[in-house]
């Protein structure tokens, strides 16, 4: 079966699931006036925004514009949680024990307290020093936090890797560095997509949190939305499809890079 | 060109057991001779092979190569290590590049040579060990005697002084182990200096210039492959022919 086929048969299904939900519930008889015609113009509306920009145009609702920042703060920490899982991952097996140590103290700190809280100190605290924007300290707490769980994985993906590769390098002339970056990093990373993958998902997810700090993310967006019309489910599973066109994108882009990837086996 | 003296390395099991690899082992190799090292598994023969490359590093004693002893503190190892060709048991070849890759990664990166440089020197020895059609195929693809001969390219290709080999054929099938032997002997008759430690004693008769007899960390008997398999003089020699010959 190809790819797009498997793809198209997974949207298939999760829609009929979905549909199914919805009518179940909509057939217990709850009196709810639905209002399913006010959700396109939270995503896209034709008009003018107010009397600083009165020109009349295509513009993004409320709820679009939320969706692209939280596409934006996903983007980015998963970036920086990629540098910082390498170079974490690295750094826990090292020789050195300062940096062994200083390694697994900020995985083991991050892993064992909330997000919510690290998010909350980022940005009252660190970013109050730092003077730091909310969309900075957002990406950076999840950028953190994206980077103690990468750089565990990055670790095993390593050490999953047969020390010959690294003998067989370092018998070449490579120094240590060169034989990470050409032979061991290349092949960890192949191994480690999967576990990768659901990372990120989860920090897609998890990105959801920065709305406590008054960013103006997909979840913010949709709280606000929703105390000015209280159209509860109609907001909430838009805002849960929005989630899962990001996290299903990137599901399915990561199983191309692994068939991709799978050509050398 | 490789003097071993008195080299001490123990290693330290997981239990916390202290295994003696080498003791007191000293020995040297001269340029162009081809040495056999044979022995009981655990007799410290691959050991002293990783540390003249010090993948393993020794105790004690010093390892001297080409005027140059590499536990000096202040020597680059790297530099010491690409004029040294390693061929290992499980051959290492690099899974996720291509045969020519495997032959041109370290001359681009360590002997910074251009990719058509590079690409020649590789497509030299590919024909040199008998595989020249297979260049563009991963190694998953090749035959265990195939990804050997690929494993020499690679080290030759660095263009090394010395080549060891590490059991190179004792974790291929019997009918390939002869393709990658017939390399050696080629190498070793073009007068390449080469420790070899191997079970092959038709190897050893044939092309080595001197064989020796390691147990336990020692060296045992030492001498021509005509007296070591004529006339060995040590109980232990004898005992150990007569287990696998």
């Amino acid at each position: 079966m190809t790819f797009s086929k498997r793809s198209l048969i997974t949207l298939v299904i999760l829609s009929i699931i979905t549909a199914s939900v919805y009518y179940f519930f909509t057939q217990k008889g709850i009196t709810y006036i639905w209002h399913w015609e006010k959700i396109p113009e939270m995503l896209f509306y034709y008009g003018s925004k107010s009397a600083d920009d009165p020109t009349p145009k295509f513009r993004m609702g409320v709820l679009m514009m939320g969706f692209v920042l939280t596409l934006k703060i996903s983007v980015f920490s998963i970036f920086f949680g990629i540098i910082i899982g390498t170079v974490v991952g690295i750094a826990r097996l090292s020789h050195e024990p300062v940096t062994r140590g200083l390694s697994l103290s900020y995985v083991e700190l991050v892993r064992n307290t909330p997000l919510l809280v690290q998010i909350y100190i980022i940005y009252f605290f660190v970013g109050s020093i730092l003077r730091l924007s909310a969309f900075a300290a957002g990406t950076a707490a999840l950028s953190i936090f994206a980077g103690a769980y990468v750089g565990e994985i990055v670790r095993a993906g390593i050490q999953s890797i047969h020390k010959g590769q690294m003998e067989a390098s370092r018998s070449l002339g490579m120094s240590y560095g060169r034989a990470m970056r050409h032979i061991v990093l290349p092949q960890a990373f192949k191994r480690i997509i999967p576990p990768l993958a659901g990372q990120f998902i989860s920090l897609i997810k998890d990105s959801s949190l920065v709305s406590v700090i008054a960013l103006a993310d997909l979840m913010f967006q949709a709280q606000q939305a929703f105390a000015r019309t209280y159209y509860a489910f109609e907001i909430y599973f838009t805002v849960a499809l929005l989630y899962l066109v990001m996290t299903f994108t990137l599901s399915m882009a990561t199983q191309y890079i692994e068939r991709r990837l799978a050509i050398s086996d | 060109m490789i003097e071993a003296r008195n080299v001490h390395k123990t290693f330290r099991t997981p239990d916390r057991k202290e295994v003696k690899a080498l003791v007191n082992f000293s020995t040297h190799v001269n340029k162009g001779e081809v040495v056999v090292i044979i022995g009981p598994s655990g007799s410290g023969k691959s050991t002293f092979l990783r540390c003249l490359n010090r993948l393993d590093e020794i105790d004690s004693g010093e390892i001297i190569i080409d005027g140059v002893n590499i536990y000096d503190k202040k020597i680059n190892i790297n530099k010491i290590r690409e004029e040294i060709g390693m061929v290992f048991q499980l051959f290492n070849l690099f899974p996720h590049k291509t045969v020519l890759e495997n032959v041109t990664l370290a001359q681009q990166v360590v002997r910074k040579r251009n990719k058509g440089e590079a690409f020649e020197v590789a497509r030299g020895l590919l024909h040199k060990v008998g595989i020249p059609e297979k260049e563009n195929v991963y190694p998953s693809q090749l035959s265990g005697g195939q990804q050997q001969r690929v494993a020499i390219a690679r080290a030759l290709a660095m263009h090394p002084k010395i080549m060891m080999f590490d059991e190179a054929t004792s974790a291929l099938d019997p009918e390939m182990i002869g393709e990658v032997l017939d390399v050696m002997k080629t190498l070793a008759r073009e007068g390449m200096t080469m420790v070899v430690v191997t079970h092959e004693m038709g190897f050893a008769r044939e092309v080595s210039d001197r064989v020796i007899f390691m147990d336990a960390g020692q060296i045992v008997e030492e001498g021509t492959a005509e007296h070591f398999f004529t006339n060995p003089v040590h109980e232990r020699t004898k005992l150990f022919l007569s287990q696998i010959l």
